[in-house]
């Protein structure tokens, strides 16, 4: 009998005392079958949740868009940036997790994988190549590995060529290759490098429809956040400047919005044109210019797609101002200029015209008018604040740079406090008036407080803004 | 240090079982003579004869018999410790037919003849009543032969009836909270016995904290009892609304009047910043899943809020409920202890017989409408509902150790919010057993099982409409209406009216749970004071939650043509728990010592199985995602195995002067690779001051005692986080892996070192009833989630042991009986709590929220230097104009968390009249409420904020001064007031009683904040998910007031 007891004791112990672990430990995994393909999946989603991040905050803290909704940050939009703020950290993070992710693909599962091919190489380089270069454009520095010394916005980027080449070396496709290149020029314009510039920016020139996506999964939980917060989410979240309302939505979508998740497009042919066309006004060739820029509305923006939506629920007034125009109403750049029309759209007098890659109201023959160097730089400029709208350049080109977050510095003895104080150049309008507008209360119609392309051009020699000067 | 501990540990074990042991080394010569010329005998088939012989070696008396007589050749079997010699005596001559006389150094046996014998086996019939002080009838007194171990438990009229053996001398009768009374049995068959109130109770026997039973003297510790009796007077809806007021250091408020609402209950402060300050619960033995928490997994109508699994924990069939709040007293439950443990135990059966009783309960539930900012909030979003619950009880059992009992109960409430968007019904039954098999074996069972649906409203953050964000905060002004609700035209509120109205009607939130619990138990008493038990059981728990939003619904409440997005999401959430503990415990004294030795161990494993499953652009009127365009789902695993060794041993002197000693060690996979067997020591010390010898009787002091203890109770880290891991999901149709978790090898439960002190005295025969003590609680190795280095690349925060937190405080209470005649009692109690709560360390980790928006809005935070979960947001100061001149941002604006708080109670008894009410009150916490901020952003109010600033910065400055809106939340609420009273027919033979009740559950609610202060969103899906402390009022709905008629029959 007692025998029997004890019999039954053991089978319960047996029975309940072991428990497994139901998630893959690291050596599981290196166990399976070509965790490359996974592991370099991996690496498609990080940039698309990196960008999420990125893109979001670099749109609220320009002029571009402000935050309507008390979803994401409340003081982006002023701009304020201290380093305790955890969108600073969150924005950090990301860019974190896709270099490191980049480097321990490049360190660890791709040398451990037979299976891997020349092309999972290349988009670990391009990865931890494009992770540096987001923390340069957009910190004024970040630490390159696991509780790094910071290095400074410029050496991040020069970081980055090298990883580029070696993603152009192992990347089979020609056309991928090319998207490299462009993104050469870019670091090399950012680090106002004139000469490498246009070298890497003349290569693309004429491949028009060059574009290299980031890509989303609705389905999956990785939505692309610029496409909700300008479209699908049903409260008001992000109102564009209204000189930028004809650009709203970029990303839309039809049907059920988790299975219809728009790419952001990452590299694109526009940017060689304008980088091309930047630097050659910066040497004062303004006819050249004159003509890079003609190409770009002709050749490429004028090709890329449009799309006609129904846009009618966008109300644009939600938590933070309540006079946004919903009838097309003029605007002004600002209060020096001439009130023009089309800029602001009705949206409730049927579908509207959307550009979902690139679109611009500057046309052929604004760019005829160009007669000076500043002319030239100012229309460049607004040039890039309308074709990369929605793809989180903007803040990088008005000079704005996170800090490095608290929580980097209390865990990595190398931050010190000099690193932890955003940079936010003197010209750049504080307490909400980037956003700003003012609306005449007779005639409903806009001025602009800020017509922040001239405030670049007129800062131009600033170390912080337009590079070539 | 471990080795040694280890070392200590066995010992300490080898102690106990040498000491079990030496207990039964001979089988065939099996005595011990102890002391005082008692006997001890443990035999089994043994020669009469012999069995004399070794009478005489224990007793020093000689036995004169006729040695040819047959019944010397008997064998018999007898089981006595420290029986006196006429009681032995006596057990033989009800086995054999023979007779005794004890003459000087001699017993004289002489051979019965049969017709005497006969006589000698005939039975009697004892039947009487028991009433307690105040000559009520003790419902449910004990009243047993103790040599025999057979009883009974008086009805519901204080009768009992009881059939023993003539030669049976002595009855015993016991009842929880009086004195245990032996009446000795003359010629009279009918008694009628009086109790008397025990003298601070404390030789009332409890089990929780202790393995098995030992009386509360012996003991360093407060355990509070609860019992049945007290808890069927109030109609509560569930057990922690029932307990709120039932225990006097404890806090335990719901955090919202929705059906399935957490509860925060915290008893000595909050001792972690990553768990549910929720004791655990068990039932009878067996651990219930007490997932206070949100799901991991979100979605379903819980999603931004947590639903509570206490919430269904049947209240019907329950004999008392043990309660001891963390320290030392919980230090053999180990790893997960450091909150308390409540411990219930269910009925297992009555007194002889049939017993049978139904009672309903109807009534009113109407909103509370104290705190609503718009008068016409009530009319938009509020109605009075129906109360109804019926319980049908059967119980019985014999003579021979047999009960049973069970419970059935079903209640509809249709709660208060229109459309009955927060109905609830719940079906339940529980059956409670108990039986003797054999003479040594008792088992017990206990089997419940539960059904509990109920509609959720949607709450503040699940984002788009919100009934209380739409109406309260002023939110429907985005919807085109004017928000200033009391301002309304006639034809504004119906127009409002209207659309609150078809978005309500068109929510469909609902959850339903299903649980199944058992409790199995075998004691094993193969000699007098020793016992060995086992117990098993389990707690399976499915929550089912499920949200359809209609793209009628979307279309209504965002004012736009919504097409193909209705979508139905659900989400399961199985939990599995297994409890196997196996417990032996030794009696046995020696002069003036007397030690209870416990040994025990225990298993246990939860396993917590969630999976979502969401259908998106699916067609109105679907149920089920069969339809759905799009489907996806997710799933969720974790499960909890730990074992635990305990020893204890408990030492008496001269019954007056106890020290209790223990220590359970735990393993547990969820530690880390570095980490081994965690110990949880303990020692404590009991001194009854006034048992000693020069107390003076005559003081108006009825008893005195000092007691104090050190003792580690400890939080587990959830299951396989110390692992590093790789995670996986789906993207663009293929597989990705990315980091994981860091994993942590170093990982191990928080510690909670407690020591307390304290007093227990009692005054004026015993009416007045005192307790005081003080603990200083400290959590070393306290988990925090520490956020990952953005440099290092991993995005997921790892828990670490780097916090220290710190809870200090007093816990008073206080019983007065100021009248007491024999028709009149009136009894008072009252609680006062202090408690001082302090992150003393964070590890150097940054501050972190528990709940709460972003970090530019309204958080709880966790930061060194504050209290756990103060209230963190932008403080504005402004000018003597009243316009603002400065924000900080991040600041210090309150701690959620009171200094002080208790309970207090009335109960006023008249003959069968008895009237009651309760309280409770917390003074020094703060919350913000987020509706004002609302209300103020979308200009629905004009209060709070200065005017200047108005007519300057409008309302763009809404974020920049949450300090405006922080309040204090100061309160006493009256819980209950109830009035019963019970008839007693003049014919008993078919309704033996009536009790008649009306009860109000929360009328009254004095407070110094705007807005409920309870009322808050703890369990919010923001943050670390498990610690919360309120502190955040917004969209959340306070617990209704209930007028309540009950009828309760007993058969």
């Amino acid at each position: 009998m007692k025998r029997t007891y004890i019999y039954i004791s053991l089978l319960f112990l047996i029975i309940t005392s072991c428990v497994e672990n139901p998630n893959v430990t690291e050596d599981v995994f290196f166990d399976t079958y070509n965790p490359s393909s996974s592991w370099v999946n991996g690496l498609k989603r990080q940039l698309a949740l990196t960008m999420n991040q990125v893109v979001i905050n670099s749109e609220m803290t320009s002029d571009n868009y402000f935050n309507n909704y008390t979803l994401y940050s409340k003081v982006f939009d002023k701009p304020e940036i201290v380093f305790t703020d955890l969108d600073v950290n969150r924005t950090q993070v990301e860019i974190g997790v896709l270099r490191e992710m980049a480097e321990y693909a490049i360190e660890t599962v791709l040398p451990k994988d037979s299976e891997a091919v020349d092309s999972d190489w290349s988009y670990a380089y391009f990865s931890k190549a494009y992770a540096l270069i987001l923390a340069g454009e957009n910190f004024i520095g970040l630490p390159d590995e696991t509780n790094g010394i910071v290095l400074s916005s410029k050496e991040l980027l020069l970081k980055s060529l090298s990883y580029l080449d070696l993603a152009i070396e192992y990347e089979p496709d020609i056309s991928t290759q090319k998207v490299y290149e462009l993104l050469k020029a870019r670091v090399y314009r950012s680090l106002g490098d004139t000469v490498n510039a246009k070298l890497y920016a003349s290569k693309i020139i004429g491949e028009t429809e060059l574009l290299f996506n980031v890509y989303f999964d609705g389905t999956n939980g990785v939505i692309n956040e610029m496409q909700n917060a300008t479209f699908t989410a049903s409260e008001n979240r992000f109102a564009p400047l209204p000189r930028l309302d004809f650009l709203d939505p970029k990303y839309y979508d039809e049907g059920t919005a988790v299975s219809d998740q728009k790419p952001i497009a990452l590299v694109k042919a526009e940017e060689a044109y304008l980088i091309l066309a930047e630097a050659l006004t910066t040497e004062n060739k303004i006819t050249e210019a004159k003509t890079i820029l003609k190409n770009l509305i002709t050749d490429v923006i004028e090709n890329r797609p449009i799309a006609y939506i129904d846009d009618s629920r966008e109300l644009r007034n939600g938590s933070n101002r309540d006079d946004y125009p919903k009838t097309a109403v003029n605007i002004r750049f600002d209060n020096t200029k001439p009130y023009l029309p089309d800029y602001v759209l009705d949206r409730q007098s049927g579908k509207i015209k959307i550009h979902t890659i690139s679109g611009t109201k500057v046309t052929t023959s604004d760019i005829n008018n160009i007669t000076t160097l500043d002319e030239g730089l100012y229309l460049i400029y607004r040039l890039r604040q309308e074709i990369f709208i929605s793809e989180g350049r903007r803040s990088a080109d008005l000079g704005i740079k996170f800090p490095v977050s608290e929580t980097e510095q209390q865990n990595n003895p190398n931050i010190s406090d000099k690193f932890t104080q955003a940079l936010i150049p003197n010209f750049i309008p504080l307490n909400f008036e980037l956003d700003n507008f003012l609306v005449d209360s007779k005639t409903g119609n806009i001025t602009i407080l800020h017509d922040m392309n001239s405030v670049l051009v007129a800062n131009k020699t600033s170390e912080y803004v337009l590079p070539f000067n | 240090m471990k080795i040694k501990i280890t070392i200590i540990l066995l010992a300490f074990a080898a102690l106990i079982f040498s000491n079990l042991y030496a207990a039964n080394l001979h089988p065939k010569v099996n005595y011990i003579n102890l002391y005082n010329n008692q006997i001890n005998l443990h035999l089994k088939s043994i020669k009469t004869s012999d069995v004399f012989a070794l009478i005489e070696k224990q007793s020093n008396k000689k036995f004169i018999y006729i040695s040819n007589e047959p019944f010397l050749e008997k064998r018999i079997s007898i089981d006595v410790t420290n029986q006196s010699l006429e009681d032995v005596l006596i057990i033989i001559k009800n086995i054999l037919p023979i007779d005794f006389k004890i003459v000087k150094n001699k017993i004289l046996v002489k051979t019965i003849k049969a017709n005497i014998k006969k006589s000698n086996q005939e039975k009697r019939t004892i039947k009487g009543t028991v009433v307690d002080d105040t000559n009520m009838p003790a419902i449910g007194a004990n009243v047993f032969v103790e040599e025999l171990k057979i009883g009974t438990i008086t009805d519901f009229d204080g009768k009992f009836k009881i059939t023993i053996p003539t030669s049976v001398k002595k009855l015993i009768v016991t009842y929880l909270g009086y004195k245990r009374k032996e009446i000795l049995l003359g010629s009279n068959s009918t008694l009628n016995i009086k109790l008397e109130i025990n003298s601070s109770q404390l030789d009332e026997v409890v089990v929780t904290g202790q393995g098995a039973s030992v009386s509360k003297k012996r003991l360093s510790n407060h355990v509070e009892t609860i019992k049945a009796v007290d808890l069927e007077k109030i109609p509560a809806q569930r057990i922690d609304q029932l307990l709120s007021t039932k225990l006097p250091n404890a806090q335990i408020n719901l955090t919202g009047g929705q059906s399935g609402a957490t509860s925060i209950i915290r008893a000595r402060g909050i001792n972690s910043a990553f768990l549910s300050s929720t004791p655990i619960f068990y039932i009878d033995g067996v651990r219930m899943d007490n997932l206070n928490t949100t799901s991991t997994l979100g979605g379903g109508s819980s999603q931004g809020a947590a639903i509570s699994s206490i919430a269904d924990i049947p209240m019907d069939n329950i004999e008392r409920i043990e309660y001891i709040n963390g320290g030392a007293a919980t230090t053999l439950y180990g790893s997960d202890a450091a909150n308390g443990v409540i411990q219930i135990f269910t009925k297992k059966g009555s007194r002889e017989g049939f017993q049978i009783s139904v009672s309903s309960i109807a009534g009113v539930v109407t909103p509370t409408t104290d705190f609503l900012y718009f008068k016409h909030t009530k009319d938009l979003l509020f109605k009075s509902g129906s109360y109804q619950k019926y319980n049908l009880s059967i119980s019985g059992g014999n003579d021979n150790g047999f009960g049973y009992s069970f419970s059935g109960n079903y209640l509809n409430n249709k709660g208060v919010q229109i459309h009955n968007n927060n109905a609830n019904e719940k079906l339940d039954f529980s059956t409670g057993f108990r039986a003797k098999i054999g003479d040594k074996v008792t088992y017990k069972s206990s089997f419940i099982y539960v059904n509990n649906s109920f509609k959720r409203n949607r709450n503040g953050n699940q984002g788009g409409y919100t009934g209380l964000w739409f109406t309260e905060s002023g939110a429907s002004l985005r919807n085109g209406f004017n928000n200033r609700l009391d301002d309304l035209t006639p034809e504004e509120f119906e127009a409002i009216k209207t659309y609150v109205d078809k978005a309500e009607e068109l929510q469909d939130n609902q959850i339903n749970v299903n649980r199944f619990t058992t409790s199995q138990s075998f004691s094993y008493r193969p000699f007098n004071g020793f016992e060995a038990k086992f117990t098993g059981g389990i707690d399976f728990r499915v929550q089912d939650d499920q949200t359809i939003q209609t793209n009628e619904y979307l279309t209504h409440t965002t004012q736009r043509n919504v097409q193909g997005e209705g979508s139905i999401d659900n989400v399961t959430r199985k939990y599995f728990g297994i409890t196997l503990e196996l417990n032996l415990q030794h009696k046995f004294k020696t002069g003036s010592f007397s030690f209870i030795s416990t040994l025990g161990s225990q298993l246990f494993r939860n396993k917590d199985h969630q999976i979502q499953f969401k259908g998106s652009n699916i067609r109105d009127g679907a149920q089920t995602i069969n339809g759905a365009a799009i489907k996806t789902s997710n799933e969720y695993l974790s499960e909890v195995l730990n074992y635990g060794i305990y020893i204890q041993e408990n030492i008496g002197y001269k019954d007056r002067l106890f020290l209790d000693l223990g220590v359970r060690g735990d393993k547990n996979p969820s530690f880390g690779d570095n980490i081994g067997t965690q110990y949880y020591p303990k020692i404590g010390m009991s001194w009854i001051a006034s048992s000693e010898p020069w107390f003076t009787k005559k003081s108006i002091i009825n008893s005195l005692r000092f007691r104090s203890n050190y003792g580690l109770a400890g939080n587990l880290p959830p299951a396989f986080v110390n692992e590093r891991t790789i995670d996986f999901d789906g993207f663009r149709e293929g597989q990705v892996a990315f980091f994981g978790q860091p994993g942590n090898a170093d990982l191990k439960p928080e510690k909670t070192t407690t020591y307390e002190f304290g007093i227990d005295i009692s005054l004026w025969k015993n009416r007045v009833q005192f307790s005081a003590g003080y603990y200083n609680a400290n959590t070393k190795d306290a988990l925090f989630y520490v956020p990952p280095t953005p440099s290092s690349g991993f995005s997921t925060s790892q828990l670490y042991n780097v916090g220290e937190i710190e809870n200090k405080g007093w816990e008073i209470s206080t019983n007065l009986v100021p009248i007491q005649t024999n028709n009149t009692t009136l009894a008072l109690n009252i609680s006062v709590n202090t408690l001082k709560n302090l992150v003393v360390n964070s590890g150097g980790i940054a501050p972190f929220n528990i709940n709460g928006f972003s970090s530019r809005t309204i958080q709880t935070v966790v930061e060194e230097g504050y209290p756990i979960g103060y209230i963190r947001g932008n403080l504005g100061k402004f000018d003597n104009n009243g316009i603002l001149t400065s924000t900080t941002a991040q600041s210090y604006l309150g701690t959620t968390i009171p200094n002080l708080y208790g309970n207090i109670g009335l109960n006023l008894n008249y003959k069968q009249l008895t009237f009651f009410a309760n309280a409770n009150y917390q003074k020094g916490a703060y919350a913000n409420s987020f509706d004002q901020q609302f209300r103020f952003l979308y200009g629905a109010s004009d209060d709070i904020v200065p005017q200047a600033e108005v007519d300057a910065n409008g309302t763009s400055n809404w974020l920049n001064f949450t300090n405006l809106f922080t309040e204090k939340t100061d309160f006493l609420k009256i819980r209950t007031i109830g009035l019963n009273y019970n008839l007693i027919p003049k014919n008993k033979n078919s309704i033996k009683s009536i009790s008649i009740g009306l009860t109000v559950n929360n009328p009254l609610n004095f407070t110094s904040s705007s807005f409920d202060p309870e009322a808050t969103i703890s369990g919010s899906a923001t943050g670390q998910g498990g610690a919360s402390t309120g502190g955040i009022s917004y969209a959340t709905y306070s617990a209704p007031r209930q007028f309540l008629t009950s009828l309760k029959f007993n058969f």
